[in-house]
């Protein structure tokens, strides 16, 4: 483990012994690291979609610059949210919380500083082409290959990573985050080599397509809906200060999650030149993900029955309770939608985007938050920066991405029922334009949320109040901030 | 409070990391669910398996 104070918080006050030292359970250094790369890129992904939908009110804006084209920069906003904002996050909370659970360190500590390099280069290097317009052509594995093979090589070593330490652990069970973490890491290694090396160079036509609804639904179902689930089920009992409701909840969200999902994805595909039956199990598939849904939120809000009061002064309680709801809104809206009915009057219209945003966005994003408020104050040993910041990132991000929620889904169906009826398109799409003003309003809350949130965060580590650490303590003491 | 009673509330913790866990239960309202979905599933299969026009 690191001994040095890491060079990213030098200068200014340095916080108080960041340095990992000898015996501790977790590299604090580390992980503070990828929280502060984490808070960067869920800034910058989310500001590029602004950019994007600003697009759609006024077609030419940055339109005359062609890395700053709707097309170059979509790729990069998707590609960022998933892989920049959201997984970096959750890789720093892996190093947090599998170590923490299993009771021995991370298997191969060091190889998380040479991931964290690699990872993020990688990234860099990846919107860069992106933007140069090296893409693809798979939807939500666009990376060009020189940037797809570090990121395979960084998830084989994390898959590795996880599982040893869970083989090596001393805590005798195994909690429901291990069984979601260990899996979102194996099936990832796997559907990403899938997503970027076979399905680009092999496969034409229609399989291509059907098999890419596999793989784009591999990536919101077995990376981040696990990885996302592994991180709130950690945070969620700690922050209600209760007992988890039901280690038989957990095994039945698990299972039902690892045997639907892998079907769902040719849901993509209703009324395809895809055969019948296949779309029939997709659907099938899609609907019956309302179990491990409503399982967990089941379990969730079962945990907080008669803890809401460690709620009022708990940000991780509060982001991971108003991502359970948007989960239980944004699932549901997506099993009913795969129905060929709902399809029929969905399908190409910004309901679809609605769905996608209220998960990855509203749940994953939110839930990743909330393990970056509870992680950070306490391995900085600093009270969290401003309250008032967290306070309005909070409700900006419940406001903004409720409104973009709402508005998306209305204007789905609006879109919808005018083609239905036979509407012109052009004048389904001029219908549209007070719809597309109101979601790029609300993604810039949002935003202005998100960026007030991680620059706390980020000022935490640097100018937080320190919280004194008692004598005698142990390394890898945790203190208890105020307000997280 | 019964056996089945003692063992549903019965809770683990996890030591290095803190968290309790209890062994919980399935509320019949969820179990009720499961069964509609999987009835609902089975039918659906059967019915739409080919496009019948």
């Amino acid at each position: 483990m690191s001994t040095a104070a890491n060079t990213m918080f030098e200068g200014g006050r340095a916080a108080p012994a960041i340095a990992a030292t000898s015996g501790e359970l977790f590299d604090r250094d580390l992980i503070l690291k990828y929280m502060a790369a984490g808070s960067f890129w869920l800034v910058f992904a989310p500001t590029i979609g602004a950019i994007v939908s600003i697009k759609f009110n006024y077609f030419d804006f940055l339109g005359h610059i062609s890395w700053l084209t709707w097309g170059r920069l979509r790729p990069v906003h998707v590609m960022g949210v998933v892989f920049g904002g959201f997984s970096t996050a959750v890789i720093g909370l892996t190093y947090f919380i599998v170590p923490k659970l299993c009771g021995v360190p991370m298997y191969k500590p060091r190889w998380g500083h040479h991931i964290f390099w690699m990872w993020n280069i990688a990234l860099v290097v990846g919107f860069v082409s992106l933007m140069l317009g090296y893409n693809s052509g798979i939807e939500a594995g666009e990376f060009p290959l020189w940037v797809s093979i570090p990121v395979e090589i960084v998830l084989c070593m994390l898959a590795i990573q996880v599982v040893v330490t869970i083989k090596q652990r001393t805590e005798p069970r195994i909690y429901v985050s291990l069984w979601y973490l260990s899996s979102a890491y194996i099936w990832t290694a796997m559907n990403y080599a899938f997503g970027h090396f076979i399905l680009p160079y092999s496969m034409p036509g229609v399989n291509n397509a059907a098999m890419h609804g596999l793989y784009i639904h591999y990536v919101v179902g077995l990376w981040i809906t696990p990885a996302g689930l592994a991180v709130a089920y950690y945070f969620l009992p700690l922050a209600a200060k209760r007992p988890l409701y039901s280690h038989k909840l957990s095994l039945v969200g698990f299972w039902a999650l690892a045997f639907f999902y892998p079907f769902v994805g040719t849901h993509h595909y209703i009324y395809s030149p895809i055969p019948y039956w296949t779309q029939t199990i997709a659907i099938v598939a899609s609907m019956m993900l309302i179990i491990p849904v409503w399982t967990v939120i089941q379990n969730f809000y079962g945990t907080f029955v008669g803890g809401w009061k460690n709620f009022q002064d708990s940000y991780p309680a509060k982001f991971i309770v108003i991502g359970a709801l948007y989960y239980l809104l944004g699932c549901f809206q997506g099993s009913t939608e795969a129905l060929r009915e709902m399809q029929r009057l969905t399908h190409f219209t910004d309901f679809v985007i609605g769905h996608s945003h209220l998960t990855v966005f509203g749940t994953f994003v939110v839930w990743a938050t909330a393990g970056m408020y509870w992680v950070t104050p306490r391995l900085a040993r600093r009270e969290l920066y401003s309250k008032n910041f967290a306070q309005w990132h909070y409700w900006l991000t419940v406001a903004g991405f409720s409104v973009m929620a709402g508005d998306l889904t209305i204007q789905g169906l609006m879109q919808g029922t005018m083609l239905q009826a036979g509407t012109d398109f052009v004048e389904s799409m001029v219908a549209m334009k007070p719809y597309w003003i109101i979601r790029t309003l609300a993604g810039i809350t949002m935003d202005l949320g998100a960026a007030l949130g991680f620059w706390n965060l980020y000022m935490t580590i640097r100018h937080g109040k320190e919280i004194p650490v008692p004598a005698g303590a142990p390394a890898d003491y945790l203190p208890e901030p105020k307000w997280s | 409070m019964t056996d089945k009673n003692n063992h549903s509330e019965s809770i683990t913790r996890y030591e290095t990391s803190g968290i309790e866990e209890r062994h919980g239960i399935i509320p019949t309202w969820l179990a009720i669910v499961y069964l509609v979905m999987f009835v609902w599933m089975v039918w659906y299969t059967i019915a739409f398996w080919t496009d019948k026009g």
